[in-house]
């Protein structure tokens, strides 16, 4: 199986350069699917993601959505550029969770490279990125960085 | 007549307060988690996470794993939902993630379970009746070796006298 033709040719480790800032093309509207879905999978019991009874008298008024979801999906905005090429996810760092998600909100991701550096292999390079995600309203409700091995073209291009 | 099973009933509280997490206080989460393939490749397409390791197993295999690897950030939050009912279930929104590591590729099959130590925790000066409680969560797998770990960050609500 070819590898090279199943990924992008724009988002090897060269093609990241220190405070580009990328803005991702698609945002996706938070549906209680993915909400519930993921909350429910990964064995989250904190109701307020899940019991719209119960959180219809709380202060929100309805269903507040799961911190890891915004981050999941804030993330996975930013995959296809970011992390299409990608070996290895390193790391996490500085999430932050500026305002609430609620189900029907929409988010879109914009990301900035803040360092690149060699790795201990000489196929990938380390990428250093900070997320933001906004809502409809333009509103900031999520940033954070990642750190992810990312392959170089000249030994990977090929395959 | 059983009409009165509800005056009848004592609730079974779950979660913890503030006044719970004394500094160093270790907990030894809940259930444990075997990871699935449906799942990860479900979650990576429904976070729209494009990378092929998580739900082509011929080109994972080709990166030299064994099959489909599971989405790393499926396998954050497994591990962060496992530990809920101990830390954040009680009440107070979810603040940050610091200090996030991957050591290791899991797969599906891999069985990941959860622990947390508690960091340190104050008194929020601006939520009255609640306060800031940091733990460390580490993910083991079914060799009881580090797969993730992390430092959470939770605002916490204080027991009500």
């Amino acid at each position: 199986m070819k590898l090279a033709p199943l990924t992008g040719r724009g988002n090897y480790f060269e093609d990241f350069r220190v405070g580009n800032v990328l803005r991702h093309a698609r945002g996706k509207t938070v549906e209680p699917l993915e909400q519930v879905w993921i909350t429910n999978v990964t064995m989250n019991t904190a109701e307020g993601h899940f019991n719209e009874h119960l959180m219809k008298s709380s202060p929100w008024g309805r269903r507040l959505g799961f911190g890891g979801v915004t981050i999941s999906l804030c993330i996975g905005l930013a995959a296809e550029d970011t992390a299409e090429n990608a070996l290895m996810e390193l790391g996490l760092d500085k999430i932050r969770l500026k305002a609430p998600v609620f189900h029907g909100d929409t988010l879109y991701c914009y990301s900035e490279v803040l360092e690149v550096r060699d790795a201990d292999r000489p196929d990938a390079g380390i990428v250093r990125f900070r997320h933001y995600g906004v809502n409809q309203d333009d509103k900031h409700v999520f940033e954070g960085e990642r750190v992810v091995l990312l392959k170089r073209r000249a030994p990977w291009a090929g395959k | 007549m059983t009409d009165d099973f509800r005056s009848r009933a004592k609730l079974i509280p779950k979660g913890n307060r503030y006044e719970d997490f004394q500094v160093g206080r270790v907990f030894e989460h809940h259930w444990g988690r075997t990871i699935t393939e449906s799942e990860t490749a479900q979650f990576s397409t429904l976070t729209l996470h494009f990378n092929p390791h998580y739900y082509n197993a011929a080109y994972a295999r080709a990166h030299g794993h064994p099959g489909i690897v599971a989405n790393p950030m499926l396998v954050f939050t497994t591990v962060f939902g496992l530990s809920v009912e101990d830390l954040s279930e009680g009440g107070g929104p979810f603040l940050g993630v610091n200090e996030l590591t991957f050591y290791q590729p899991v797969y599906p099959g891999d069985t990941l379970r959860a622990r947390s130590r508690v960091l340190d925790r104050r008194l929020s000066d601006t939520h009255k009746g609640f306060g800031i409680v940091t733990w460390h969560t580490e993910g083991l797998n079914q060799r009881d070796e580090l797969a993730i770990d992390f430092k959470r960050t939770n605002l916490v609500r204080q027991r009500t006298a």
